[in-house]
């Protein structure tokens, strides 16, 4: 019986702990920072071509930042932080392949415009007379 | 009794959480995939080391994670590690990419300086033929000269001094012209050839110690307009350098970069190029004022 007490006063002493925990979440501020962050890593992405040359690192983006947002506004703050923090890595992702795809085709056409250049120089050297 | 079970659970998790054998977990399986490709790739650890960094912290937070089995704290990590480094290779790739184009720039201003090189070498073709036509003009000026009236002696041997350095009459000045050919293509430093001419230029200018010159450099077309206003801004002082070196006093000279502005001929073809890269030695009149500036006219 008193091992039963002992068992009892635990499992109260667990509830409390967690409806504690659940009072702590209720009351932890929510990410605005990282939803903040996040957003203006979207905003960048849309900015630089992305939509174009990255479109589905873009709208995953996109989507996941609506997600942080819903999150938040639903006082949900672990996953309005995990959806904050893919937003913006997908949308930095999106980003950096298009620039990526920029700098690939000005390299391609800074190799074509050597060896036009390198065709013209040996056609000029030619002498005219 | 409903307690007991609670306790049970809650012991149950508790320990689940603390037994070390993780379980295998496709996210995290791709997570070190995706940083070991990363890792092994020469342009990340070139150019974007911060961001494998990040990576790697996310994938030990994942292998943490899936020691201790917190599944939700796996995905997130596992998510962001292959994240950032699919980032990390993107940002690599495209600063490679650049990094190539900025070295072939050095590459592609060796071609167009060849380029225009030959080019020079074409033109001396036309020089040639052009200077033989000005023999002939200078003979006939000659003959002419020898008859000019004793009254005028003075005027016509400054006259003949000009001549000599073939200046023409402008409403600056006279005006003695330097062509490309004193110079190599692209450079600014005086050949040979210039040397006869300078020293005319000189001698003039001891004679005639109340005069001033003008030193206007000009280049063609080709070019960026900040290359050649530098191009010819140097020529201009390579100029100035050589009279200086002659005993010219240096309150005397001015000089002027224009650049590929004020052509005298057609830059479209090679022969007009050759003509519009040029020093003008624009000489003063003999009151000392001061020569009024090209552009100012």
């Amino acid at each position: 019986m008193s091992a039963g007490l002992s068992d009892l006063a635990r499992g109260a002493s667990l509830c409390t702990a967690m409806a504690l925990s659940i009072a702590g979440c209720a009351t932890t501020p929510m990410p605005n920072e990282q939803i903040g962050v996040a957003k203006s890593s979207v905003q960048r992405a849309e900015q630089s071509g992305a939509p174009e040359f990255a479109p589905v690192e873009m709208a995953t983006a996109r989507q996941e930042l609506a997600s942080a947002e819903k999150a938040a506004a639903d006082r949900k703050t672990r996953p309005a932080t995990e959806w904050a923090e893919k937003a913006n890595v997908d949308a930095q992702l999106a980003e950096a392949t298009a620039r990526e795809h920029r700098a690939h085709a000005a390299a391609v056409e800074f190799d074509a415009s050597i060896a036009a250049l390198r065709q013209e120089s040996q056609r000029s050297s030619q002498p005219t007379q | 009794m409903n307690a007991k079970f609670l306790t049970g659970v809650s012991l149950a998790l508790v320990l689940g959480a603390c037994v070390s054998m993780p379980r295998p977990n496709a996210a995290l399986e791709s997570a070190r995939m995706a940083v070991h490709t990363a890792e092994a790739d020469p342009n990340v650890n070139k150019y974007a080391a911060l961001d494998l960094d990040v990576a790697r912290k996310d994938l030990s937070n994942a292998e943490y994670a899936a020691l201790h089995h917190q599944d939700a704290v796996i995905a997130q990590s596992a998510y962001l590690a292959t994240q950032n480094a699919r980032l990390a290779q993107a940002r690599g790739a495209a600063k490679a990419d650049d990094a190539r184009v900025a070295a072939g720039q050095g590459e592609r201003d060796q071609i167009m300086l060849a380029a225009r090189s030959s080019e020079a070498a074409n033109a001396q073709y036309a020089a040639a033929n052009a200077k033989q036509a000005a023999v002939n003009s200078k003979q006939v000026a000659d003959s002419a000269l020898v008859q000019r009236d004793q009254a005028n002696e003075e005027t016509a041997r400054v006259q003949a001094e000009l001549d000599a350095l073939k200046a023409t009459p402008t409403s600056r000045g006279m005006v003695l012209t330097l062509g490309d050919v004193l110079f190599d293509t692209g450079r600014a430093e005086l050949k040979p050839g210039a040397t006869r001419k300078l020293d005319q230029l000189a001698q003039f200018l001891a004679e005639h110690p109340d005069r001033r010159v003008q030193i206007d450099g000009f280049t063609d077309s080709v070019g960026s307009d900040s290359y050649n206003e530098e191009l010819s801004q140097r020529r201009a002082n390579a100029v100035r350098t050589a009279l200086l070196s002659r005993g010219v006093d240096a309150s005397r000279i001015g000089t002027e970069g224009y650049g590929k502005s004020y052509p005298v001929a057609d830059n479209a073809d090679s022969g007009g190029r050759q003509l519009n890269r040029r020093v003008e030695v624009v000489i003063g009149g003999n009151d000392g004022t001061p020569i009024t500036p090209r552009s100012g006219l």
